[in-house]
């Protein structure tokens, strides 16, 4: 154990925020490269420290927590820590990161300096979200991911409408804050008064505290209706997720990557709106299921469709999302689990599958299935590494994606057998989108010529997809790497949520 | 012993992991490494065999039915899924038969296999196959079993689009695995189901507590379990897909369509035979079904102008006599049938090649003329009964349309609708972004309008902004043609005169009396 004092967090927010800086101010093109690869690769050491040395057996309680004050006033403070839910999340955003930097080692040509900077913002603000326990310092960090990738997006994108796109992006997420930035206001007003303070200590945005004590019952539907909102944008689920195809259309691949493989919006949802308000949500939990549902279904069906790469990425990921709102919203332990081990995939599999549209596009000009076919004879690597991710997308044995999407179907199905055949379609439906875009893009005959002179994966390449992909295949060996890590954790979640009912016996049906 | 029976699936999978790993790495390609692969494969499936035969020994003499479990998969609290494996005398000896087939393709595939481009990869994707059906027979865990039917299904896709480069190979693997994925969400419903019911994933607890379950349970169950057989084992309706599978090499459809995996339905019919004894109607279903693929087999048989495609109908008509053998209890029988045509198709298969060296001289018998006459049951086998334009009628088409329709709803309604911004200056100003115009951006309009936007959102936005805009260009900056500065000298002016006003001492004391008035 390091020593309890040290702010191991506070070094992990601040270091990729001065390698911004020093990369961003440094004098030469290759030194920032460079100097981001080690800044990132430091901050991937030291997430990963955290992580061996957080206690997954106390992994209910906020640990590594740091409390500074920051604007007394309003008891707003500098507080972070991490439990058994987040604490997943803080390796797997660096090791995104770093991956990420190192997939744009030469596809990026303007402005590297600037680019690379802002790379190693995003994830400070990032890593703050997952590690903010303070309202306000949450709902800061949460608004300053946004700047970084509006310029990443509009200024490296590789669509002709990129602009158009950041834009989007922003003012869909702008307008998703808006509902947030309520929520926490209300729940800082309606909890000084039941917590018992004195008259001055009305605001309170404590997210440890605000947990333990009850929402009054009318407040409770509100909060928790607006914090979905504002969380269903960002995730996204059905109807509001326009804004996520068109970023994967037009935003660089590797920035798109890291949209996909970290589920904000989800993380959000897990972590805040249903534990907020958690009678409102025990009520709402149909409501949610059913929200999943109809987001499973319909982004699968339009992913059928879709000809381009990216795009059919963005709504397969959209696809998953429903999953894990279903097994989320079944309110017992193998859908809580499965939905985070779900999360974990997302990091994986999804965001290296974007990174691979984006290799085939730095090569080809393109992602469109029409322009390609026949690369698994050019680029036999690439198709290997691809094909092991994408049996792990549709949910193959010996794959990740198997264990997190037998726990999400079984808890949907235990609570629910209609709603566990409408996950079992939409199993199937993954499965045939993959697949045809599969058979499209990868096999059958070379019939371009561009395609038929393409190079294979660079040693750089292949280092950056093979982690990620043995990631996938150790964890589908032995899932409880990474579920006993949230094992504690998602119980308390559940006990929170359903304290009469003990959680355990509820998912047996008894 | 316990121990050893686990290295039954994981040598082969051994096998094809080290194999698959030095096909992609680089140093196991061309002809000069063929050799290692052989080798490792067959040293492999030989001490399969042998470990087979010592476990299928042990079961015979002691009958302890559990083996402490392999692996510790997944584990929750009341939920632990566990790599368990049988140690009884059905499981063990199908292992035995398994491993000696696979024993004897495997052999056959290193001639007939030889400076094929994909040599390793194919004797990769039949280890794993060789560990999937293991696992699958072995496994006395439902997800261990579905662990195996899903690679199995994996294994027989990768080597139906062997030939990666034709695309009716391609496509053909694709449909199949589709078909066995329908198969699969049974196989995943029946085995939730049974969880929540009975509170485990054994095999042999399911087999004991069916009578704590209600009929309707019990049929429920059997019907979900009775899909992934009929998917598995090519029953009716999905029996199109066997015939699809041909595309891959010879030894690959012996082993997978002829030898074992067309079985693996009658095996999970063996495996939940107390469930579907308590459950009639799903008997009669089930030998219905046998029956129904046993005559539709060998009508489509009968016009089958290609040896592999009659062999697959026959296998098919075989099949379905098993299900039928099940359905109406005959369970011993249907598993010595099981055995015997194992055998028998696997060696038709792999001699299928050679067979117009076999036959000459001796020609086919011709059907009895009776049913040769029949011209529409003639029209109806070729066309193999229109069961596959039946279902991409029924099924593919529909989804197909659903998801074109949907697409365009979330292209052309739902994005519009929510909306998105555009560029406040749209003129052309650089080169770079004439550039952009011509790779097709949208940027000449001849509106210039302040604020610009689509969609809910964006118009709202807009009308409220240009709506605001016309307010203020009209009525506050340009009030009676003033300029804004003189009107706020005016107003300033105005109100120095009003505070000089109220402040003279007789209206302040005016003010107070009229307060103090008006407070009483």
């Amino acid at each position: 154990m390091i020593n309890a004092q040290f702010p191991l967090l506070s070094m992990m927010l601040w270091l990729p925020l001065l390698g911004a800086f020093i990369v961003g101010l440094s004098n030469n093109d290759r030194r920032a490269r460079i100097l981001a690869v080690i800044f990132a690769g430091l901050e991937c050491l030291i997430t990963l420290g955290i992580f061996i040395d957080f206690d997954g057996l106390q992994g209910a309680e906020f640990q590594f927590v740091e409390r500074y004050a920051w604007i007394p006033g309003m008891h707003i403070e500098f507080l972070v820590g991490i439990d058994g839910i987040s604490v997943l999340f803080l390796p797997m955003t660096a090791l995104l990161t770093l991956l990420s930097i190192i997939a744009s080692w030469n596809s990026i040509k303007t402005l590297p300096r600037l680019y690379f900077a802002l790379l190693l913002a995003l994830e400070s603000a990032t890593l703050g979200i997952f590690s903010a326990l303070d309202m306000m310092l949450f709902f800061l960090f949460w608004e300053l991911t946004l700047p970084p990738l509006f310029f990443l997006i509009s200024l490296w994108g590789i669509g002709a409408q990129r602009r158009s796109a950041a834009m989007k992006y922003t003012l869909s997420m702008l307008a998703g804050g808006v509902p947030l930035l309520f929520a926490i206001l209300i729940l800082a007003l309606k909890h000084g008064p039941v917590t018992g303070n004195d008259t001055a200590q009305t605001m309170l945005f404590d997210f440890p505290v605000l947990l333990n004590t009850e929402l009054p019952a009318p407040w409770q539907p509100w909060v928790f209706g607006l914090l979905l909102l504002g969380f269903a944008i960002k995730a996204p689920i059905v109807p509001l997720h326009t804004w996520l195809p068109t970023v994967a259309l037009e935003g660089p691949a590797q920035i798109t990557a890291l949209l996909t493989g970290l589920k904000l919006g989800l993380y959000g949802i897990i972590r805040f709106a249903v534990p907020f308000a958690p009678t409102a949500a025990t009520q709402y939990l149909e409501l949610l299921s059913i929200l999943g549902a109809i987001t499973l279904l319909y982004a699968a069906l339009i992913a059928l469709h879709q000809t381009n790469f990216r795009r059919l990425l963005a709504f397969a990921s959209i696809s998953h999302v429903g999953l894990v709102m279903m097994g989320l919203a079944s309110g017992n332990l193998q859908g809580i689990q499965g939905a985070l081990l779900q999360l974990f995939n997302f990091t994986c599999i999804a965001s290296a599958l974007m990174l691979i549209s984006g290799f085939i596009q730095q090569r080809l000009g393109t992602t469109e299935a029409i322009h390609l076919g026949g690369l698994a004879k050019v680029m036999p690597r690439l198709t290997s590494v691809y094909f092991v991710l994408m049996l792990a997308s549709i949910g193959m044995p010996g794959t990740s994606g198997f264990p997190a999407e037998l726990l999400l179907i079984l808890g949907t199905l235990f609570n629910n057998p209609a709603l566990g055949i409408i996950a079992l379609i939409g199993a199937i439906l993954n499965a045939a989108y993959m697949l045809s875009f599969t058979r499209r893009a990868f096999l059958g005959p070379v019939v371009h010529a561009p395609v038929a002179k393409t190079q294979d994966l660079l040693p750089r390449e292949l280092a950056v997809l093979a982690l990620p992909t043995l990631l996938v295949i150790a964890v589908g060996l032995c899932p409880r790497l990474i579920l006993d890590t949230t094992q504690h954790a998602a119980e308390a979640w559940l006990r929170h949520i359903n304290p009469h009912t003990n959680a355990i016996k509820s998912s047996l049906g008894e | 012993m316990n121990g050893v029976i686990a290295f039954i699936p994981l040598l082969p999978l051994t096998a094809a992991v080290l194999i698959a790993f030095g096909n992609f790495s680089g140093w196991l390609t061309g002809v000069e490494t063929e050799r290692f692969s052989v080798k490792l494969t067959m040293s492999s499936i030989g001490l399969v065999c042998l470990l087979a035969l010592a476990t299928l020994l042990n079961a015979l003499h002691n009958h302890s039915l559990d083996t402490p479990p392999v692996w510790h998969w997944l584990e929750l609290p009341d939920f632990k899924i566990s790599l368990q494996l049988f140690n009884s005398p059905l499981p063990s000896a199908l292992t035995c038969l398994f491993a000696l087939l696979l024993f004897i393709v495997m052999q056959f595939s290193i001639n007939y296999m030889h400076r094929e481009p994909g040599f390793h990869r194919f004797f990769a994707i039949l280890n794993l196959f060789a560990a999937a059906m293991l696992l699958l027979v072995l496994s006395s865990n439902m997800v261990g079993t579905f662990i195996g039917w899903e690679l199995a299904g994996l294994s027989s896709y990768l080597l139906i689009g062997y030939f990666q480069q034709r695309p009716m190979a391609v496509t053909n693997a694709t449909r199949v695995f589709l078909t066995n994925r329908i198969g699969d969400a049974g196989f995943i419903f029946g085995l939730g189901l049974s969880y929540s019911w009975l509170g485990s994933l054994e095999w042999q607890i399911l087999q004991e507590n069916i009578g704590h379950l209600t009929s309707a349970q019990r049929n429920a169950l059997a019907f979900s379990f009775t899909i992934a057989a009929c998917a598995k084992s090519a029953q009716w309706p999905f029996t199109h897909w066997l015939a699809r599978a041909m595309e891959g090499p010879t030894p690959s459809s012996s082993i997978f369509y002829g030898g074992i995996m067309v079985h693996a339905g009658v095996y999970l019919l063996w495996l939940l035979q107390p469930l579907f004894e308590q459950a009639p109607l799903m008997m009669l279903i089930i030998a219905a079904i046998g029956l129904i693929t046993a005559v539709y087999s060998f009508l489509v048989g009968l016009t089958q102008t290609d040896i592999k495609s009659s062999l697959v109908y026959a296998t098919s008509a075989q099949v379905g006599l098993m299900f039928l053998e099940c359905g109406l209890g005959f369970w011993q029988l249907a598993l010595w049938h099981l055995a015997a045509h194992a055998v028998v198709r696997s060696y038709l298969l792999l001699t299928a090649p050679s067979l117009m060296h076999k036959v000459h001289g001796s020609p086919i018998k011709p059907v009895s003329p009776k049913l040769a006459q029949l011209q529409w049951a003639y029209v109806a086998s070729l066309q193999r009964g229109w069961l596959e334009a039946l279902i991409d009628w029924a099924i593919i088409k529909p989804v197909r349309g659903l998801a074109h329709d949907l697409n365009n709803f979330d292209e052309h309604i739902l994005d519009r609708l929510i909306g998105a911004p555009l560029p406040a200056i749209r003129r052309i100003s650089s080169l770079a972004q004439f550039r952009e115009q011509k790779l097709g951006a949208r940027l000449d309009n001849d509106a210039d309008e302040f604020a610009q936007g689509s969609g809910l959102a964006g118009k709202l936005t807009q009308w409220c902004a240009t709506l605001f805009q016309w307010f203020e260009a009209r009525f506050v900056l340009r009030n009676h043609r003033k300029s804004p500065i003189t009107i706020g000298r005016q107003l300033g002016h105005t109100a120095h005169k009003f505070e000089r006003l109220i402040l003279r001492p007789r209206n302040l004391v005016l003010f107070v009396f009229i307060l103090l008035l008006s407070s009483f």
